[in-house]
């Protein structure tokens, strides 16, 4: 059903899926509503939003963010190229579903190294009969890999539009967090467009309930100043309206506006 | 499977025949032309109750269930009897479904219902090709092999509904069906040597349908395929409807819908799809069993 290729294919994933420790994209499916998480997962969700109760509105706004953002890249960029690293569990509305519904023929590479992630994507996200939607089992510290895999369906002498949807976070250091963007980055024409909605380190509460998740064995999710998230773009230029709050960013006439959250998202353009 | 009398664990909640009777009256109340107005002063109740009793949102009064019977007009003894059952099994959490012999079929008849009704349909199959993925002749040696003494025409109509639950995948608004095999699954030559070639081509061609998923776990892999049966995991559209795990079993069939028990089969489930070999490899591993066979 997919054209499908990785370099690490055929390796046993199975162990890999711990559940014995809450799973990052197991938690954002129970955040989003989604049927796809164990108990471990929502009783470290809960505990999460018992601490800061915004979380929920985080994963809505973020959701929504890239659907704006792909709608932009499609009809106001003309892009139909897209490099999605960090997939997540299937859920509503997923990149190439919303590339797909405006430009059925554009092609989407997701990446991703997390077994479950890669299986369930596998399996469900199903391309437009004119477009493509494949996926690379890569760890995004590899941008070698992941150009390469991602090369055998996108033409990357033409634009791609690079998204991190809330997952740069999941990298410690944040040196460490620019150099793969820059490392992907620096793999695609000029025309190519950077997304990245991340949190940012304006909310007590929110660095507590990421100190109480990482205490209990999941991998951390560190949040940025906003002048690192900046960071991510410098020299690219600025799609209007800047760095801003995710919700601030393009909102569709007359949405209901939730609220404020320390998360930010912007789009760039490489010159 | 345990078919004694004793008390089985309260293991799977009332979801399921809720679904189903809610289903049964809503056909039964069209089909009589009566409004759910009408139908709710009948009981004396709103027309909303109507709906959420038609939704499978809520448990059921016998006497309710008896009552829009009546209405409806639906004067069968086993039509009925088979409904208050439901209506008992919709109320009192905790059921297995312990038909046997000739309701066995209309029971079946409502997993079809369910299928038809689920967003995404994962199977994992130990033993033989699932069945929406079988041909004909595949269904009809699988058939002949567990009811060795029955009539031809009833193998006959056994067949015809496997194969027309097949209709599902080439419908309007296919589910997603993303089914995990064990290889023991594709080695057992049911009905022969041609038999199962034509239905490992079968295999390979409805993979290269857009919203169809198969996974081939060799023997060279998957300890946790060894650790259970085969077993399907239903899910609806409606967010606020429980996934439903479905086990065949010889005489009956079991659906467990408590979060916990999915949970479990889900967990297994994801297990069994990391290790198999992906999408993409699969049909070039049946191809290669299609050599061998």
């Amino acid at each position: 059903m997919t054209d499908e290729h990785s370099a690490t294919q055929g390796q046993t994933a199975g162990t890999a899926i711990d559940t014995t420790v809450p799973h990052s994209a197991r938690i954002w499916n129970y955040w989003l509503g989604g049927k796809d998480n164990y108990e471990i997962d929502r009783v470290a969700g809960d505990q999460f939003s018992a601490i800061y109760p915004g979380i929920v509105d985080i994963a809505l706004a973020d959701r929504a963010f890239l659907g704006r953002v792909i709608r932009y890249m499609t009809d106001e960029a003309g892009v139909r190229q897209f490099l999605d690293v960090g997939t997540g569990l299937p859920t509503a509305a997923n990149t190439h579903q919303v590339a797909q519904s405006a430009a059925p023929e554009s092609r989407v590479v997701y990446v991703d190294n997390d077994p479950l992630v890669l299986a369930h994507a596998r399996a469900l996200l199903t391309s437009s009969p004119e477009g493509s939607t494949s996926y690379v089992d890569a760890d995004m510290h590899d941008a070698g890999t992941v150009l390469r895999e991602a090369a055998q369906w996108l033409d990357l002498s033409q634009p791609v539009a690079l998204t991190f949807m809330g997952v740069l976070g999941h990298v410690v250091d944040h040196e460490e967090a620019r150099s793969i963007v820059a490392g992907l980055l620096g793999g695609l024409p000029s025309g190519s467009y950077l997304s990245i909605n991340d949190s940012v380190n304006t909310s007590p509460a929110l660095e507590e309930a990421l100190r109480v998740y990482e205490a209990s064995g999941a991998v951390p999710y560190r949040t940025r100043t906003p002048e690192q998230f900046a960071g991510y773009f410098d020299g690219l230029e600025l799609i209007e309206p800047g760095v801003v709050n995710v919700d601030d960013w393009r909102p569709d006439p007359g949405s209901p506006r939730g609220p404020r959250i320390p998360q930010l998202g912007a789009v760039g353009r490489k010159p | 499977m345990s078919t004694d009398d004793e008390p089985l664990a309260d293991i799977s909640g009332p979801t399921v025949p809720r679904m189903i009777l809610g289903n049964q009256l809503h056909r039964f109340r069209e089909a009589a032309g009566i409004s759910p107005d009408r139908a709710g002063y009948e009981i004396r109740a709103s027309r909303s109750k109507i709906s959420r009793m038609e939704n499978g949102k809520v448990g059921f009064k016998e006497r309710d269930v008896a009552d829009l019977l009546d209405l409806y007009g639906i004067t069968d003894e086993e039509t009925r009897g088979g409904l208050m059952t439901l209506a008992r099994q919709a109320n009192a959490p905790g059921w297995w479904s312990k038909y046997g012999g000739d309701i066995m079929t209309d029971w079946f008849e409502e997993y079809l219902g369910l299928e038809a009704a689920a967003s995404v349909i994962r199977a994992f199959e130990l033993q033989f090709v699932h069945g929406l993925f079988q041909t004909e002749a595949y269904a009809r040696a699988v058939t002949l092999l567990g009811n060795t003494s029955a009539p031809a025409d009833e193998i006959d109509r056994r067949v015809g509904l496997r194969l027309k639950r097949q209709d599902l995948l080439t419908g309007p608004r296919p589910p997603q069906v993303w089914a995990v095999l064990d290889e023991g699954a594709l080695r057992r030559p049911f009905g022969g040597q041609a038999v199962m070639r034509g239905q490992l081509n079968r295999l390979i061609e409805v993979s290269e349908l857009r919203h169809v998923t198969i996974q081939v776990v060799p023997f060279s892999r998957g300890g946790h395929a060894a650790a259970g049966g085969s077993f399907t995991v239903l899910r609806f559209g409606d967010d606020d409807v429980p996934d439903v795990v479905y086990i065949e079993q010889l005489t009956s069939a079991l659906y467990l819908d408590k979060r916990e028990d999915v949970d479990h089969y889900l967990e297994v489930m994801n297990h069994l799809s990391t290790e198999a070999l992906t999408p993409a490899q699969t049909p070039q591993f049946l191809s290669e069993i299609i050599k061998e066979t």
